[in-house]
């Protein structure tokens, strides 16, 4: 049972205070000793300022066990246009995130969503997911299967949002905090090693953070929120496994067509080269995920913008083959998906996306993709988080979702060894949040890895069996849709 | 009950996408349940394209078993075999065939194009004023030769898909070129010879199924095919480029080797001359038999001597062909 992170026992151990004190005296002593500076003493030492290290940082100011806490975030980019960031409603960024309702309720239980622009997140209550060889179509309306729109009902599937707003939104709920975290930005981790023996205090176990400026943490406990290649996992000496896809994401932020006679729905077409989706966005905007190979994400990114336009268009409407062929066209794209159009037969929106209009200029953009899990999220004063712990291929867009569910988890962990009077850095403390988090994140990876493998296949005897468990699940046979889709919700 | 409120979706079969207009009833003001009657003999949805026929799944597999059977019986219903191969080419291998153009320049430009071949819009005094290596050329004195035309061939009406019809169609009227390009004649022999070369080349089953009429032939075309004209035809279909993929109209001045050789196609033995030659052979035979009884009226040892010699020089000669033919088999594959 998940209880409310608001409503966690506040009890502060007399080692609580103690530890403060010994941190308070450490930090004096760094001042007056200028021959070997010793490290600044922090409770928790957060490495990453993404949106998962900062919500880590807000939920750790949130909850009330954990708010004394002395916390300091190191990030390597400037997060001064993130907190300046200033939106005009008729541009999005490309890289967008869909939070599902379990994290949208976290945000909202950490005072965040309050920060966040409603009028700049669009919600959807359906997806249509389809095998691009196939066309075996599962559709994923909540309206639909309840028999129309309910009152007191929330059939959101997810709530798509900027990266740069969220985080936004998170550096909002910062400033506001009572103890407000020590944010270090424009820095990177030079090294991390652990401490000395000195005469006043032993950190032979304590790790201790030396960043590019020469300033010098040391930490009760290091999160690693710091992504797919993780210092903090590498000092820790975890290993992390998995592989590259060989694919890149390709994303860009597009005008459509109006589809107000619509409701906003997620499309996600099954390629054999990997999953094409498109993200709705507020009014006629939309957002592009397209995982395929690098050279075919080269291709894209080379082609003239109505080039580009219609070859979007195309991988929702016209066949593999089709596709695949175009791929090949440096231009004239627009002339030869006007002709396969004309003789292809699909179906017409909502079913399919509506038709894209024109590319914002300057959102074509695109990342590797990866499939990685370290062995363990916990050492002795080290934590993971978010990408550091776990890599997954973006087609179910799991990825910061899976991230904020370990925040959660691990300032529960955190918040129940402070009120048991435990070193908050020591893996007793920390070890529920790994046997909270590991199996549903291992399952989840799993999944989604199994997914971008069935559909990679573009004929065999795979092809219609997928496309028969599609059909099995699309009719609901045994409750199996409703099972997957409240999964979805609160994974 | 007529729905007022039916959307565009309801008037789309969910099955075939095809959209339903509801003709029949619109004009009789029959109430709406009619839109979303199912396709029936009685109710069948519109062509997809002019002179086109939507099957159910039965009627199809009534039509592919009725024109397969009797045109095993009478190979000259050359409008049976055209049936045949329209009920059989769906669901998946026409498919196949179309995806395999698309994915050519070529084949791409041909789906494009639609280019029909048929008398006028071949001309053909210009293709017999051609140098005789040219394909043109090949292809019209093998037309004169066998005494056809391009009009010959019958439209397609059976496949669902527009533009799989016209493969199909595209596939029937470049038949006659497969015929110049590798000397193959319209005999029995030669048509199941090219079938199955079409087979490994193109994968439609109607040709492969013609290999079955391989049984209805008489015992040394049989064996000439097996030993002989088969495996030619496997090797062959099987590692030349894809026959539908070459705009015969845009290589018709072109050299006919040039082309076999890009293609990579090795000739057959010529079956119109060897037949000519052992009909030859056995016409002598014949002619000498019956001057020998005429000399020796009724010499029963002579008879059964001759008999005896004929069979065993036919044999002969069948050896001699099986082995010139293996012969150039094998100097073709040693290249």
């Amino acid at each position: 049972m998940r209880r409310s992170l608001l409503h966690l026992p506040i009890k502060r151990s007399a080692w609580a205070i103690r530890t403060s004190n010994v941190a308070r005296i450490a930090a004096t002593r760094s001042f007056a000793s200028e021959a070997s500076p010793n490290p600044e003493i922090y409770d928790i030492v957060v490495v990453g300022g993404g949106p998962v290290g900062l919500t880590l940082a807000a939920s750790l100011g949130a909850a009330r066990a954990t708010s004394h806490l002395k916390v300091a975030l190191i990030e390597g980019m400037n997060l001064a246009s993130i907190r300046d960031w200033k939106p005009t409603p008729d541009y999005f960024a490309n890289r967008i995130v869909s939070l599902i309702p379990s994290t949208v309720k976290l945000l909202k239980e950490t005072g965040v969503w309050k920060h966040i622009k409603q009028e700049r997140v669009q919600s959807y209550d359906g997806m249509q997911v389809w095998d691009g060889m196939t066309d075996a179509r599962v559709e994923f309306d909540w309206n639909k299967l309840l028999g129309g729109r309910q009152e007191g009902v929330d059939t959101t599937i997810a709530h798509m949002v900027e990266n740069i707003h969220l985080s936004h939104g998170l550096l909002q709920r910062l400033e506001e905090l009572a103890v407000k975290p020590t944010m270090i930005d424009k820095t990177k981790v030079e090294k991390i090693e652990y401490g000395q023996l000195t005469e006043e205090v032993d950190m032979r176990d304590w790790p201790i953070v030396t960043l590019s400026n020469g300033q010098k943490l040391g930490a009760k406990l290091l999160i690693g929120a710091d992504g797919g290649s993780s210092p903090v996992r590498t000092f820790a000496g975890i290993e992390s496994r998995g592989w590259d896809y060989n694919r890149h994401s390709m994303v860009a932020t597009f005008k459509i067509e109006d589809d107000s006679a619509f409701p906003k729905f997620a499309y996600q077409r099954f390629l054999p080269s990997g999953p094409v989706a498109i993200l709705p966005l507020p009014g006629n905007f939309a957002n592009l995920a397209w995982s395929t190979t690098p050279e075919k994400v080269a291709h894209l990114k080379s082609l003239a913008p109505e080039d580009f336009v219609a070859m979007v268009n195309a991988a929702f409407r016209l066949s593999y083959t089709d596709i695949d062929y175009l791929h090949n066209l440096k231009s004239g794209v627009v002339e030869e998906t006007k002709w396969r159009e004309s003789v292809t037969k699909y179906p017409d929106p909502p079913t399919i996306p509506m038709r894209i209009t024109e590319v914002l200029e300057g959102t074509r953009a695109s990342f590797p993709l990866k499939m990685k899990h370290a062995d363990r999220y916990i050492g002795e004063r080290i934590a993971l988080v978010g990408d550091a712990a776990h890599t997954i291929h973006p087609m179910a867009g799991q990825g910061l979702n899976a991230g904020v569910g370990d925040v959660y988890s691990l300032v529960k962990s955190i918040a129940d060894g402070i009120s048991h009077g435990q070193d908050i850095g020591s893996s007793f403390t920390l070890e529920p949040y790994q046997s909270e988090r590991y199996l549903p994140n291992n399952a989840l990876l799993g999944f989604v890895d199994k997914l971008h493998t069935l559909y990679g296949f573009e004929s065999g005897p795979l092809v219609p069996l997928r496309s028969l468990g599609v059909e099995i699940i699309n009719q609901d046979w045994f409750g199996l849709k409703k099972f997957l889709m409240s999964q979805a919700a609160k994974s | 009950m007529a729905t007022p409120t039916s959307t565009s979706l309801a008037h789309t079969c969910t099955r075939c996408l095809r959209s339903r207009t509801p003709q029949l009833s619109r004009q009789l003001y029959l109430p709406a349940i009619s839109n979303n009657r199912t396709f029936s003999v009685l109710h069948r949805p519109p062509p997809n394209y002019p002179g086109h026929v939507p099957l159910k799944l039965p009627e199809r597999l009534f039509l592919a078993a009725g024109s397969a059977i009797i045109s095993l019986i009478d190979p000259r219903r050359g409008d049976l075999i055209a049936l045949l191969g329209e009920t059989t080419a769906q669901p998946y291998f026409i498919y196949r065939l179309r995806d395999r153009m698309l994915k050519h320049p070529t084949g791409r430009r041909i789906l494009r194009d639609r280019p029909r071949i048929t008398s006028q819009s071949l001309s053909l005094p210009y293709l017999r004023s051609l140098p005789a290596n040219t394909i043109g050329a090949t292809y019209v004195s093998w037309l004169d030769r066998e005494g056809v035309s391009p009009d010959t061939r019958s439209e397609v009406r059976y496949i669902d898909d527009a533009e799989c019809a016209y493969v199909m169609q595209r596939y029937r009227e470049c038949h006659d070129f497969y015929h110049a390009i590798t000397g193959l004649p319209i005999v029995r022999e030669g048509e199941i010879a090219l079938k199955v070369f079409e087979y490994a080349n193109t994968g439609l089953p109607m040709t492969g199924l013609s290999a079955f009429s391989t049984l209805t032939v008489k015992k040394d075309e049989r064996d000439r095919l097996l030993s002989v004209y088969f495996p030619w035809a496997i090797r062959n279909g099987w590692k030349a480029e894809s026959l539908l993929n070459v705009y015969w109209e845009e290589v018709l001045e072109k050299d006919v080797q040039e082309m076999r050789d890009q293609l990579g196609i090795e000739v057959p033995p010529d079956l119109r001359k060897t037949r000519a030659e052992i009909r030859k052979k056995r016409r002598e035979d014949k002619g000498g038999k019956v001057n020998t009884v005429a000399a020796t009226t009724t010499n029963e040892v002579v008879e059964e001597a001759m008999v005896e010699t004929e069979a065993e020089r036919e044999e002969r000669e069948q050896r001699e062909i099986e082995r010139q033919a293996m012969e150039i088999l094998e100097r073709a594959d040693r290249m």
